[in-house]
């Protein structure tokens, strides 16, 4: 092959112009194709009725039902696939189709969704509320990712932190609440517990790139193995014989006052656990941090050019530190979210892979925290669905469901859907005089 | 002498990382040992001194449990028989029967960073690998073929269920620049799922079980073995990883294709304006890898499981990074660092049986034999002895790659 | 400002770096600091900038001694850098890229006041004429801007010593001027300038008072309106120089390198390489000039098969190879002495053995069927490194152990270790000092003798007119004209460079 084709290298792509001409051509040409087929799938699936329900108050039983067929949805899907690929063949290379994906997912997740129920009425307020709840470690996650990578580091511990803030936080909880009985007290003592520990992690991480100039991968790769190792080992050797200190606090959805009792809307976004709110403020927060302010703009010159930061006086390693100590903080959080608002006990390796998820909607959200919150969701419905699937019984093996998130990750890091770029210096030591 | 002397200042770093390693797991034993410490305020003495011990019992059970018990061995002499011969060379035939796979797995991972590939999916690898001997093994079970051929036909097809796995990571980085390590660790997610599939599939699964197990193969195919005792394990699949250190070293040193391979590890650009073709490198470099680890993968499920498990792995991808890391990423190395974590596993195990603390405390051990390795001037600071400083910019690249004669 | 060095003395391991340098340059003068590559120029400058700490000797801003302990200090002691390679992040606006580290910030959460920012950028640029769009992100602005912004960045943190390294390295000449008078004006309103070159011209024209430095020393100093080039350049080496590379006439023969109507796109998908025609024979030196970026580094791509081209037409001895491989190039016999050695003409954790046989591995005697025979490569490589008078302890030491100067040998003794036709040489002696300068362009010129095509592209127009048999300039992605190396002369040379057209000069 020639190495033209095959390098990555900036320098390889010299017929690049024509081959975007080209891959929007194939893209235009793909969307095309998938709402033809989504027409033909209509043709046969007009009798198949697609019911879905939604809650009308948090309490009480009531649900108000959206009627339809799985036909028309397709119709409908396809409609929009075919429109999204005009535009794509009408605009060319300059056609800013990311957005339009996005709008495209919406149909076609229903569609799909309506096919596998294949008739049975699916409760979609405890699919769309699940959605946020699943989200929240992987937002969580994916922030700390943001302030690592924006400064300059890599985190491919994201796992480990959170691995071992799901232990710690379940520790410290059940003792605090053995000891006093307090619910309230523990959870903040576990979860701060969580935070601290992961906060030392980040520090450490830091510490093994910056001082010791370890590459950011094998730290990474240390606190991901050095995580699973510990917290297996305390499992077998002491929560394994002490069960007393693997009875933690329980998190429970919080009904806000008023928003809760919005018929529907009450239900599905305002009676979720104070993890959701605290992830999306946080989400927020973050946003005007990094892009209004002065810590910011220095955050972001040091993951972009940290030898522009360095001379005009910015301590660049110091600003690193700091980054993925908050960042440590934040992983210890979205960790206590797994034992203490869901599982209700620590379980070995329980993570199962949502630091390197909440790394790829990092990616996927363009190192933004309202773009890396909105592919958490993503991923969350995806995980959420799953569920209701299996529980209704679709004829689908789980263990397919159970790889839908590693692939999407693939395909997000493969760039299929759209490169982004990331800060250009994560993952280079600076040498600071 | 002169290279004597090398060797012994190679393995400074990598001696003492492994010492203080198990030092500080020897502080993780005694910190959780609840049920002695928990008399410190009355016998502080005691308490210390029990779970002392108890660290002494746990690495003393591991040491006789990886290399034999001195009395087996003493009645081994006085008395030879099938039996007690076999009892007294057991553990360390389990050494090396651990070792294997740790070696095979431990070369994919030296060949993959050596190509500046950050191979973290060698547990995928194996296990997908170890996937594609069973249904080869469990598929020819009618065959009527000889144990010998159908083993070639399954091993090939771990080499080539493994090398598919490695080279899609390869393929994604080099076509669209999709970050490896990410990439080889969905992989090994989905390997998982995958096998996990085919287990609880009716084809593979052993007839009558619930569990995700495959069928035993090992009335049909085996791994000949070395040694033909009673309860002994090895078997030439210990030589066949002996033999793939060889050719890897061969392969690396001796030949231009290895020459593209590490020239590519060090610096793309360089290596394409040399005319070699990197994104070439990238896959070649990864589907051996993935191609080595499937082949551990295949004799491990054929030779000594005979049947394949979705906890196959137990982690032996992690356990390999570290272990090349060792090596210092050199072919030889990956063989003694693989006879170690071998004791080390083996002896785990026995620690784990005998004294009651987890074998999964070696996870914690191994990641802090990693960053030991990397960061030397812990060990420098640590043991106040003088390291070799490893060149600032092959950390990054290629950790601890040394300049290697052509 | 006055500004005074009294005995900087900087040591680094096994290079005595700065030796008990003295400087003073009163307030509104213009210092030229001139010293070759490795005269510790660079040096001076971290030391002056806070990046490094003088071992000892003292500095004295209006006579009072200040210690630079960091960035931080040496900016509210008033000086400012103007770095060789720009310190501005490509993904900020010039606002964003001027305040980082001076930011005006309101309210609790330290918010960066933009508007503040930007009305005092508005301004400095009006009153000294910079001429600077504050809006837009610095990775679309041209060269000569950027640099715009790194002087407003030192004005705006109120500078009064302004330091600015080689900054003329990446202009145009005619950007050069506009420096010159951007500068001309700042000291007429009292800011303190010290300007950093290896360039004698420049030093000439625009400094109130020269300083040479020569191997870490103050070689001497000399006043701009008397001194001449050979003097200064004799201070700056310390013996005679030769400005001119000793060769015969060429002797021109068939064309080698033919080119056609080339058009050649960049990384970003921009047109670089603007339908070009070139001709290269037998025997001839081609140099191409041109400030950086106009095109240079997509054309000797586009010849050595590293970029794909639009179109067009390249043949090197009569074969086709629009299409080819930088392999199947390398193999016609193509030599090519990349831009950027470092980077990506060796490999610095590779030994110099191996890095001697980096495009050659594949061919005999080096291997045979994909098998090395380390024995020739061993004998080579040492042949190599004593012909090429490489210092090195070992063909066995890493290439990234080695100078500069050794290291472009390595990279001149592995392209020339096998017949050549056609030679590529991109910067051949970017960096290095002018020991090694002389020792490449004479091994180059050898080449030439000896019946090769040489294509060199090169910034400096010293080097241009020191080896070039025929003078090629490129601007915005054209060849502008071609000279014959009797006629070319710094002055024609420098309006091509900037774009002005020449008559019939079109190629040969």
């Amino acid at each position: 092959m020639s190495a033209a084709v095959a390098s990555p290298l900036p320098h390889g792509e010299g017929l690049a112009a024509r081959r975007a001409l080209r891959d929007a051509r194939i893209r235009g040409a793909t969307f095309l194709a998938l709402g033809v087929a989504s027409f033909y799938f209509a043709s046969s699936s007009f009798q198949t009725p697609a019911i879905f329900g939604f809650r009308i108050y948090t309490t009480g039983r009531e649900t108000f039902e959206v009627a339809t067929s799985v036909g028309l949805l397709w119709m409908i899907a396809g409609l929009a696939a075919a429109l999204v690929g005009a535009l794509q063949l009408w605009r060319g290379a300059t056609f800013r189709w990311r957005p339009w994906l996005l709008v495209l997912l919406a149909p076609y997740v229903t569609v799909i969704l309506g096919a596998l129920l294949n008739g049975t009425t699916a409760n979609l307020t405890r699919v769309l509320s699940g959605s946020f709840e699943l989200a929240t470690p992987l937002t969580l996650g994916a922030l700390a990712g943001i302030l690592s990578e924006r400064s300059g580091m890599f985190n491919i511990a994201l796992e480990g932190k959170m691995l071992i803030g799901a232990c710690v936080s379940v520790v410290v909880g059940s003792v605090v609440l053995g000891a006093t009985g307090n619910m309230f007290a523990a959870t903040v003592a576990g979860v701060s517990a969580a935070m601290i520990a992961g906060g030392l992690l980040g520090l450490l991480l830091a510490w093994l790139g910056i001082r010791h100039r370890v590459d950011q991968i094998i730290a990474g790769t240390v606190i991901n193995i050095g995580a699973v190792g510990i917290t297996n080992f305390l499992f077998l050797r002491v929560l394994g014989s002490s069960p007393e200190l693997n009875t933690p606090p329980n998190v429970s959805a919080m009904q806000l006052p008023f928003l809760s009792e919005i018929p529907v809307l009450g239900p599905l976004l305002f009676s979720l656990r104070p993890y959701v709110y605290l992830s999306i403020i946080l989400v927020l927060v973050l946003t005007y941090l990094i892009y209004r302010t002065r810590w910011g703009l220095r955050l972001r010159a040091s993951g972009e050019k940290p030898a522009a930061a360095g001379t005009v006086g910015i301590n660049v390693l110091q600003i690193r530190y700091r980054a993925l100590l908050f960042a440590g903080l934040i992983c210890g959080l979205a960790g206590s979210y797994l034992p203490l608002a869901t599982a209700g006990s620590f379980q070995m390796q329980m993570t199962a892979g949502k630091g390197f998820i909440a790394l790829a909607a990092m990616i996927f959200g363009a190192w933004h925290p309202i773009g890396a919150f909105a592919a958490a969701l993503v991923f969350g419905f995806a995980d959420s669905a799953q569920a209701l699937l299996s529980i209704l019984g679709a004829q689908v093996p789980p263990q397919l469901l159970n790889s839908v998130p590693y692939v999407v990750t693939i395909v997000v890091v493969a760039g299929v859907v759209g490169r982004v770029r990331g800060p250009a210096s994560a993952g280079q030591p600076y040498e600071q005089g | 002498m002169k290279s004597l002397r090398s060797l012994l200042r190679r393995a400074i770093v990598p001696s003492l990382a492994v010492v203080t390693a198990l030092l500080l797991g020897a502080v993780v034993i005694i910190l959780t040992d609840f049920e002695n410490l928990s008399r410190i305020g009355t016998d502080p003495l005691g308490a210390i001194g029990a779970a002392v011990g108890g660290v002494f019992n746990g690495y003393g059970a591991m040491l006789t449990g990886a290399f034999g018990d001195p009395e087996r061995i003493r009645l081994a002499f006085e008395n030879p028989s099938d039996r007690t011969i076999a009892t007294a060379i057991r553990p360390i035939t389990e050494t090396l029967v651990a070792a294997t796979p740790l070696i095979f797995v431990g070369l994919a991972v030296a060949i993959s960073f050596r190509t500046g590939m950050f191979n973290i999916g060698g547990d995928g690898q194996l296990i997908v690998g170890a996937l594609g001997a069973t249904i080869v093994g469990v598929g020819l079970q009618t065959s009527g073929l000889p144990s010998l051929v159908i083993l070639v036909i399954a091993i090939a097809a771990s080499v080539v269920f493994g090398g598919l796995w490695g080279f899609i990571p390869g393929f994604l980085k080099a076509r669209t620049g999709a970050h490896e390590v990410i990439t080889t660790i969905m992989l090994n997610y989905i390997g998982a799922q995958v096998v996990l599939f085919a287990l609880l599939g009716p084809a593979l699964r052993a007839p009558g079980s619930s569990q995700p197990i495959s069928k035993n193969m090992s009335a049909w195919v085996d791994v000949p073995s070395i040694i033909s005792l009673p309860a002994i394990r090895l078997d030439y699949g210990f030589v066949a990883a002996m033999v793939m250190a060889a050719a890897v070293s061969l392969l690396l040193f001796r030949t231009t294709k290895g020459y593209e391979l590490r020239a590519a590890g060090f610096n793309m650009t360089a290596a394409r304006y040399a005319g070699m073709s990197a994104g070439g490198s990238m896959m070649l470099g990864m589907t051996l890898s993935g191609g080595l680890a499937g082949m551990g993968g295949g004799f491990l499920v054929i030779g000594a499981t005979g049947q394949l498990t979705n906890d196959l792995s137990g982690g032996i991808g992690f356990n390999a990074i570290a272990l090349a890391l060792l090596a210092g990423l050199r072919p030889s190395g990956v063989v003694a660092a693989g006879l170690l974590f071998g004791a080390l596993t083996t002896g785990g195990k026995v620690m784990g049986i005998q004294s009651g603390i987890p074998f999964d405390l070696l996870f914690f051990i191994m990641a802090m034999v990693i960053m030991f390795v990397a960061a030397p001037g812990l060990i420098r600071s640590i043991w106040r002895v003088r390291v070799p400083k490893p060149a600032p910019e092959v950390a990054s690249v290629a950790p601890t790659a040394p300049a290697e004669p052509v | 400002m006055r500004l005074e060095l009294r005995e900087i003395t900087k040591r680094f391991p096994g290079v005595l770096a700065n030796d008990r340098i003295s400087i003073s340059v009163d307030k509104g003068q213009v210092l030229g600091l001139l010293g070759e590559n490795g005269a510790g120029k660079t040096t001076l400058m971290n030391i002056l900038s806070g990046l490094y700490k003088p071992d000892s000797g003292e500095i004295l801003v209006d006579d009072q001694p200040r210690v630079f302990s960091d960035p931080h200090a040496a900016i509210a002691a008033g000086v400012g850098m103007v770095h060789q390679h720009f310190m501005l992040v490509p993904v900020f606006d010039v606002v964003e890229a001027v305040a980082l580290g001076a930011e005006t910030v309101r309210g609790p959460l330290h918010t960066f006041d933009r508007a503040a920012a930007r009305r005092r950028i508005v301004e400095l640029s009006e009153r000294y004429k910079l001429n600077v769009n504050p809006d837009l992100k610095i990775e679309t602005l041209p060269v000569g801007v950027r640099q715009r912004v790194e002087i407003l960045k030192a004005l705006y943190r109120q500078s009064d010593i302004l330091v600015l390294d080689e900054p003329s390295a990446v202009l145009t000449p005619s950007e050069t001027e506009e420096l010159f008078g951007i500068i001309r004006s700042l000291a007429a309103s009292g800011t303190t300038v010290i300007f950093i070159t290896h360039k004698l011209n420049e030093v000439i024209e625009v400094a109130d008072k020269i300083v040479v430095l020569r191997r870490g020393r103050v070689a001497g100093t000399a006043d701009p309106k008397t001194a001449t080039r050979q003097e200064l350049a004799n201070l700056m080496v310390g013996r005679d120089v030769e400005l001119i590379v000793p060769k015969g006439p060429a002797k021109p023969g068939d064309v080698v390198l033919n080119i056609k109507d080339l058009v050649v796109r960049d990384d970003r998908l921009e047109l670089a390489v603007k339908s070009v025609d070139l001709d290269v024979r037998a025997g001839e030196i081609l140099a191409i000039a041109g400030v950086q970026g106009n095109g240079q580094t997509e054309l000797v791509e586009a010849i050595t098969g590293l970029r794909t081209i639009d179109s067009g037409e390249i043949t090197i001895g009569g074969r086709h190879v629009e299409k080819a491989t930088p392999r199947q190039v390398s193999d016609l016999g193509v030599a090519h002495i990349p831009e950027d050695r470092g980077r990506d003409g060796l490999i610095a954790f590779m030994s110099v053995a191996e890095n001697y046989i980096l495009d050659t591995y594949h061919r005999q005697p080096y291997s045979r069927r994909g098998v090395f025979d380390l024995k020739a490569v061993d004998e080579r490589a040492t042949q190599g490194v004593r012909d090429f008078d490489i210092r090195t302890p070992s063909i066995r030491t890493l290439v990234t152990a080695l100078s500069g100067g050794n290291q472009q040998k390595v990279v001149v003794a592995r392209e020339f270790s096998v017949p050549v036709q056609l030679v590529i040489a991109a910067q051949p002696t970017r960096g290095l000092d002018v020991g090694s300068i002389e020792y490449i362009h004479r091994r180059i010129v050898e080449q030439r003798d000896a019946g090769a095509a040489i294509v060199i592209v090169s910034t400096e127009l010293d080097e241009v007119l020191a080896v070039g048999d025929r003078i090629a300039v490129m601007f915005d992605g054209r060849i502008v004209g071609i000279l014959s190396g009797d006629d070319a002369t710094l002055e024609n040379l420098g309006l091509l460079m900037g774009g002005a057209k020449f008559g019939e000069g079109t190629a040969a």
